[in-house]
């Protein structure tokens, strides 16, 4: 905040009509995700900590499910740069949530390959079995349907992603099947995915 | 120095080694568009219009980006070029809303200058526009307390964002979400708070950005002068333009409308802070100074200056006339230099005075009757900060120090100033008169508290406030001498590097105000003082006077010479465009029609084997 002394200036006037995000309970790591974050920093060179920003943010997501404002200043205070640029790099990446989802986020691709082989299907099954719509969770807290760009096996088309689990060559009837099956297994029901993206293991 | 030598339109243009092509045309004149280059924030390349063929080259290159290569051959109107970068101007127009006479920017937009003299003549778009917080002017929403922001017309050249990032050293400013919904934003709408602002108004080559101050105040053409000037409000002295709006002078409202900074590498760049550009308001405010006034019978009344003069000059002898250093000058850094050397002569006659009549020997320096006083904020800048505002809130510390009137070596470091030995004298009653010259904003003089607190207390008998606003200090005052404000004289200041720079007579002074060096040369005249001021016509004669007694000091040095700019017309239709890259219009656009002024188009050839520009209707 600087100096200007004459200039009126009433916040609430002209205000935007941008959702803002909401900024949450004071955010810190836990002990556990400091020492990783730790771990993760060094690998870049110590003038460009900002590259670690991916990576800090994905830890956020792990710990507290979504992304909230107060995250985001504590990112750019870890890092050493500004909250706005981890505002941009959260707002560019549709992984990042910036609302509170559900335990199981299924990202379904709509990409040409995945749409010629019947996402929309696939996503007409989940949605419709869920009574949601894309973009929402469920009621019981536990799904969250989000269409997605590509991701990046139009080998296996159509193509859903459960958190981190991909799940290829899906029908609407394996996709209903898959549903039930989280619902009674938990996480145990991503296990017999095909395959498992590396940053699980971050 | 390393050139290179290339092509472009079949020109052979030799430029330095490194710079880009589009410099090299700009340097010799030859128009390429571009928004997201600016020479003070660097190259970025998302805006694409400034693309060019370069030949061995297998597509259309952006001219900002390429580096200029020996041998190289660029055309920038052939029929390729000419047809791509229509194009790209159509695609910016996609979004951008045709709604140019409710936009402030308009007149002085270079996107709409850019898309009449590059751009389709029509648009292609049938679908309905993006809008992100409604139409038109709905849609300005805050964006911090200097700046209104209007996302629809935003077409993402980043230069704020690159500006906030390299000059500013706080990146408040960042493009959020992607793809068709980007947008630039601040932090959760916290909008942007930065002592460098308004320049984000200067870079935007678009309506986007605007600010609270000017927008919707005056057109670019109800502007018709502008008078290149410098800023005094701090010891910076950055270079500055003071637009002037066409009013008659009995109407109400004020002529100075705005301050935009003006190109000089040695001292502000292409920049200037907030204090300069929205802090002009003080010059035509309603407690500006506008008639000479007395106290009569305990009430300040209006009085005419020849009734004045002689009964300061005969109050002044007389309080000189009691004992050494009994009439103190408390001068505000404010003063010119020509008002510095003056009242160092009116000090040094009132002790001649005195030594005549009382027989006294003892002799008083200028220097020990004569404080001068500025106010010392320390600003609230981010550390990597290019632009440093410094906290002296005066010009003219080293031009003090240069004469002799302010402690420390002009150039030296500049700390808070040392008023406290005329304080302690004024409160223990050893002061029978002070004359106070504060020709600056209200409060740029430092505390000022005591000088009302020891008038109150009887301790001092007389005081004379010589300024431009009627402060605290002038209502306490026996006689008050209305002045002029820097825009409104010719003056002459030493900045915080030693370097002497002039201002412009930009506006007439109010009422019966009067330039301070005359008020100082009749003043001098009541008093009898033999120096040469009767021979005094104008400030360049005190000037003379100056640089005759301080040959070859530092920072008073070209004095005699020093030149002063006047009002211009601003009446070529891209002069009064976009200021901070008013050089750009110096030498672009040349042989393009203007709408006001002498040049016939047809009469300029146009460069061999080039596509003529598209002829105006």
């Amino acid at each position: 905040m600087s100096f200007h002394p004459k200039m009126a200036y009433d916040a609430s006037f002209h205000k935007s009509g941008r959702t803002l995000t909401e900024a949450g309970e004071p955010f810190a790591y836990t002990p556990e995700n400091t020492a990783r974050f730790e771990s993760i920093v060094v690998r870049y060179p110590a003038d460009r900590r900002r590259s670690a920003v991916l990576p800090a943010l994905y830890l956020v997501q792990y710990q507290q499910g979504h992304v909230t404002a107060n995250a985001m200043r504590y990112v750019a205070d870890l890092l050493g740069i500004t909250a706005a640029d981890v505002e941009d790099v959260v707002s560019y990446y549709t992984m990042f949530h910036t609302k509170p989802v559900g335990t199981f986020v299924i990202n379904v691709c709509r990409t040409l390959p995945c749409a010629l082989n019947g996402a929309e299907r696939v996503t007409e099954e989940i949605c419709g079995k869920l009574g949601i719509k894309p973009g929402e969770t469920d009621p019981s807290g536990t799904f969250t349907v989000v269409e997605v760009e590509c991701l990046g096996a139009c080998d296996r088309a159509p193509v859903v992603m459960v958190n981190d689990a991909w799940h290829e060559c899906l029908s609407p009837e394996d996709a209903s099947k898959l549903l039930d099956d989280l619902r009674a297994r938990g996480e145990a029901a991503l296990s017999g995915c095909h395959h498992v993206v590396e940053s699980r293991r971050l | 120095m390393d050139t290179v030598t290339l092509t472009i339109d079949g020109r052979p243009v030799k430029v330095e080694k490194g710079r880009t092509v589009l410099q090299a045309a700009i340097e010799s004149g030859i128009e390429i568009p571009y928004y997201c280059y600016h020479p003070g924030i660097g190259v970025d390349g998302s805006c694409r219009v400034c693309i060019v063929k370069i030949e061995k080259m297998p597509k259309l290159q952006t001219s900002c980006s390429t580096i200029c290569g020996d041998g190289m051959v660029v055309s920038t109107r052939t029929a390729d070029v000419v047809a791509a970068r229509a194009g790209v101007f159509e695609l910016l127009l996609i979004n951008h809303p045709l709604d140019c006479p409710v936009c402030d920017k308009g007149g002085e937009c270079p996107l709409q200058d850019f898309s009449y003299a590059f751009g389709p003549d029509q648009s292609r778009m049938e679908f309905p526009r993006r809008t992100f917080d409604g139409e038109g002017v709905k849609a300005d929403v805050d964006f911090g307390p200097t700046l209104m922001l209007n996302r629809n017309r935003c077409i993402l050249c980043t230069r704020c964002v690159r500006f906030m990032r390299d000059v500013e050293g706080d990146a408040q400013i960042n493009v959020i979400d992607r793809g068709y919904g980007s947008e630039i934003a601040t932090f959760q709408e916290e909008g942007v708070h930065s002592l460098l602002s308004g320049n984000l108004m200067d870079v935007c080559p678009v309506g986007a950005i605007t600010t609270r101050d000017y927008r919707f105040k005056s057109r670019p053409w109800d502007n018709p002068d502008a008078a290149d000037t410098i800023c005094t409000l701090c010891s910076k002295g950055c270079n500055t333009t003071a637009w002037i709006k066409a009013k008659p002078e009995w109407a109400k409202g004020s002529r100075l409308i705005r301050f935009t900074p003006r190109f000089n590498p040695t001292v502000n760049g292409y920049w200037m802070c907030d204090i300069g550009r929205f802090e002009y308001h003080w010059i035509e405010s309603d407690d500006r100074l506008r008639v000479p006034l007395a106290r009569v019978g305990g009430v300040e009344r209006p009085i005419a200056w020849h009734d004045l003069l002689p009964q300061v000059a005969d109050r002044l002898a007389a309080a000189g006339a009691t004992s050494p250093g009994s009439v103190r000058f408390l001068l505000s850094a404010h003063a010119s230099n020509e008002e510095l050397f003056l009242f160092k002569r009116l000090a040094e006659h009132l002790d001649l005075e005195r030594r005549l009549s009382t027989l006294d020997r003892e002799r008083v320096e200028p220097e020990d009757v004569v404080t001068v006083s500025w106010r010392h904020t320390k600003k609230t800048q981010p550390a990597r900060t290019k632009f440093v505002v410094p906290a002296v809130d005066a010009p003219n510390v080293n031009g003090a120090r240069a004469l002799g009137l302010a402690p420390g070596a002009p150039g030296s470091p500049q700390g808070p100033a040392d008023v406290s030995a005329l304080r302690s004298a004024v409160e223990a009653g050893r002061v029978s008169a002070l004359y106070v010259f504060d020709p600056g904003p209200d409060g740029s003089l430092g505390d000022t508290r005591w000088i009302v607190d020891a008038r109150a207390s009887g301790a001092l008998g007389l005081l004379v406030v010589h300024g431009v606003l009627l402060t605290a200090v002038a209502r306490a005052a026996d006689f008050v001498l209305p002045g002029a404000s820097f825009v409104e004289k010719e003056a002459s200041y030493t900045n915080d590097r030693g370097r002497l720079q002039g201002t412009a007579r930009a506006i007439p002074l109010p009422g019966e105000a009067v330039e301070d060096w005359r008020i100082l040369v009749k003043l001098c005249s009541a008093l009898g003082v033999p120096i040469e001021c009767d021979t005094f016509e104008s400030a360049a004669d005190v000037r003379g006077a100056i640089a005759a007694c301080f040959p070859d000091v530092t920072g008073l040095a070209g004095l005699a010479t020093l030149a002063f700019n006047a009002p211009a017309p601003a009446d070529h239709w891209l002069q009064a465009s976009n200021p901070s890259e008013r050089w750009k219009w110096d030498v672009m656009f040349q042989d393009l029609p203007p709408v006001k002024g002498s040049v016939d188009p047809s009469a300029l050839p146009p460069p061999p084997g080039v596509i003529p520009l598209r002829a105006i209707k």
